[in-house]
């Protein structure tokens, strides 16, 4: 960078103002040439390739029939209508990226965040009658007037039926290694499973996950074994249904103490069993 | 201690083409459908890093000059 100087005297102008012109010209050699937005250019390129790139990997057969523009722009404008599809593929397939609060044209999918499965215990108002029985029953740890309540007017069970409930939990109630489902029904609740669609919730920030196919496999999987968590309670459900005083007593022996009962799956009723 | 000016600094400054601006031109001549190799990628996101960079460094250059205290001088800039 060259810089020619004159004589003060020759200056017609004053020095500010000359100042100011040099100062106009350094902003627009920010800017000039475009530099600020061929770098903005080349950063969306760039991750409309590596879009391109897992598309590509995920659903090789869907990039072959494709026909989207990789240039046009889609329903979410900062990315192509091939990338858009990408989007489409990961909601249907995988887990449901786009149900959380994307129906802003205007979002970047470079960070995202997830929405919670879990009931929010913080701050929503709990409807019992919309929760699995099991998931409701075990609620007589976090919030028992309520659940109990809802216990009594769905069961006919009283409190004042069942031991005491200590304070803290048995260890082997947070101990995620022996499998039992009482376990994973109690830390579903309490939103410690280790899975961040279960345990994250709308009154804390956001986690935010790169786009990224390590990320994309991961939150795959969790989305998954979430889902496998609920399904198990569907166990609890039936059992709670067939004797809802064992299974309550159970739930609380467990709390106390850690003992786990032996779940025996209820027998299905003689007209459903064709063997 | 460095004794040099946001001036001076400015004039030390080697002048050159914003490598973002290159790779924009190169990718703006390529067809998007030849994806980029794993090593095109990591090439580009150097450049970026090195365009982002220089933007960044102009910005601080013109906000530190725009601070520079007035001093007395025989002789006045008038530009570049």
């Amino acid at each position: 960078m060259s810089v020619q100087f004159k004589s003060p005297s020759s200056s017609e102008r004053g020095f500010g103002e000359r100042l100011s012109r040099s100062l106009e010209y350094l902003s627009f050699k920010a800017r000039s040439h475009n530099a600020i937005a061929s770098y903005e250019l080349v950063e969306r390129v760039l991750s409309e390739q590596r879009k391109y790139v897992m598309y590509r990997e995920m659903f090789p057969a869907e990039w072959k029939r494709s026909r989207a523009s990789l240039y046009r722009r889609g329903y979410y404008t900062r990315y192509s209508e091939r990338v858009n599809e990408l989007f489409n593929l990961v909601n249907e397939n995988c887990f449901p990226l786009l149900e959380f609060a994307y129906d802003d044209p205007e979002n970047e999918f470079e960070k995202f965040a997830i929405p919670p499965m879990n009931v929010d215990l913080c701050c929503e108002e709990i409807y019992f009658e919309n929760l699995k029985v099991s998931y409701a029953a075990a609620l007589i740890f976090c919030v028992p007037d309520e659940a109990w309540d809802f216990l009594n007017h769905r069961f006919n069970l009283s409190r004042s039926d069942f031991p005491e409930i200590v304070a803290d939990p048995h260890p082997n109630v947070w101990d995620g290694k022996n499998g039992w489902l009482l376990g994973e029904l109690l830390r579903l609740v309490d939103h410690s499973t280790g899975n961040p669609w279960l345990d994250s919730n709308y009154c804390q920030t956001a986690d935010w996950y790169d786009w990224d196919r390590e990320t994309i496999a991961g939150l795959t999987a969790e989305y998954e074994a979430a889902n496998e968590v609920f399904e198990k309670l569907n166990v609890l459900d039936e059992m709670i249904e067939v004797d809802p005083g064992k299974m309550l007593r159970a739930l609380i022996d467990f709390w106390n103490t850690g003992k786990h009962p032996g779940l025996v799956l209820p027998s299905p009723p003689a007209s459903e069993n064709h063997l | 201690m460095n004794l040099e000016t946001p001036l001076d600094l400015l004039i030390g400054e080697t002048e050159r083409v914003n490598p973002a601006i290159l790779l924009a031109e190169e990718f703006m001549r390529r067809d998007a459908a030849d994806l980029l190799s794993a090593d095109e990628i990591d090439r580009a996101a150097e450049v970026l890093n090195d365009g982002r960079a220089e933007i960044e460094t102009i910005r601080r250059q013109i906000a530190a000059f725009a601070r520079s205290s007035p001093s007395a001088s025989s002789r006045t800039p008038i530009g570049f």
